[in-house]
């Protein structure tokens, strides 16, 4: 058994795509904010994968693609902090 | 890779596209963010497995807070926005960005790239975050600013009608 670049990248992939149904499948669209995180784990998961299979430089380990993920996980509470508080505001009283 | 790693990889990755598929499909709230919190252990878990133990640490923090943020008492269901035939077209596009991004990957020439296993690195990580790329992380602060006062001020507007 292996892990190979293609098969986090496959994972990835299916990340991606389950956030995309998430969002276009539930019928509200404050249920559909539970995609986002979804697919910015997805794109997270591709750049740790690409990070770690990619030629390590002389000076060090490559980690911008672990430095990407670190922000994309942040930006996506972000999002989902902004996108409740405008439910809740448009939300049923 | 070790096999360790390996396992901990696929079952991770199991976790992670079971939940997120939860979360389409339960009905109630607390479930949905039990189901992404299931996600969020996955998507650490892959992280750490492919050795980014601190990516894996900020992961399990932020999505962890997106499922209480989206299971908690504040929430409010917004009106229907779509009709059945909308969403059932979405699914169908999921499903063909699922098929194009893995033909992507299969046929990238992904399959000779070699596994460069490490130390966690999390000093080496906190200078680039810190030092070296020290803009974009302001960027970012400055976008959770934004939307924390965003989402301050629509609760706030929300409570004043009332």
């Amino acid at each position: 058994m292996n892990v190979t670049l293609v098969s986090v990248l496959f994972v990835a992939a299916a990340l991606v795509a389950a956030g995309a149904f998430v969002a276009s499948w539930r019928r509200d669209l404050g249920h559909g904010l539970a995609g986002i995180p979804l697919m910015f784990a997805g794109a997270g998961t591709a750049f740790a994968g690409v990070s770690r299979f990619a030629a390590v430089p002389a000076g060090g380990a490559q980690l911008l693609g672990q430095e990407v993920a670190v922000l994309l996980s942040v930006v996506a509470l972000a999002a989902v902090a902004l996108g409740v508080g405008l439910a809740g505001r448009e939300g049923p009283r | 890779m070790d096999s360790l790693h390996a396992i901990g990889f696929y079952v991770s990755a199991a976790l992670s596209v079971a939940g997120g598929l939860s979360v389409a499909f339960l009905a109630d709230r607390s479930r949905r963010g039990l189901a992404l919190a299931v996600v969020a252990i996955g998507v650490a878990g892959i992280y750490l497995s492919l050795s980014a133990g601190f990516a894996a640490i900020v992961a399990l923090v932020c999505y962890g807070g997106c499922a209480v943020l989206l299971a908690g008492s504040a929430y409010r269901a917004v009106e229907p926005a779509t009709g059945g035939r909308w969403r059932q077209l979405g699914a169908i596009a999921a499903a063909a960005l699922m098929a194009a991004l893995a033909y992507a990957a299969y046929r990238g020439d992904f399959n000779r790239a070699t596994y460069f296993g490490g130390t966690i690195g999390s000093a080496a990580l906190g200078r680039r975050l810190l030092a070296h790329d020290a803009l974009a992380t302001e960027a970012v602060a400055a976008l959770i600013l934004v939307a924390l006062a965003g989402a301050t001020l629509a609760w706030r507007a929300r409570d004043r009608t009332r």
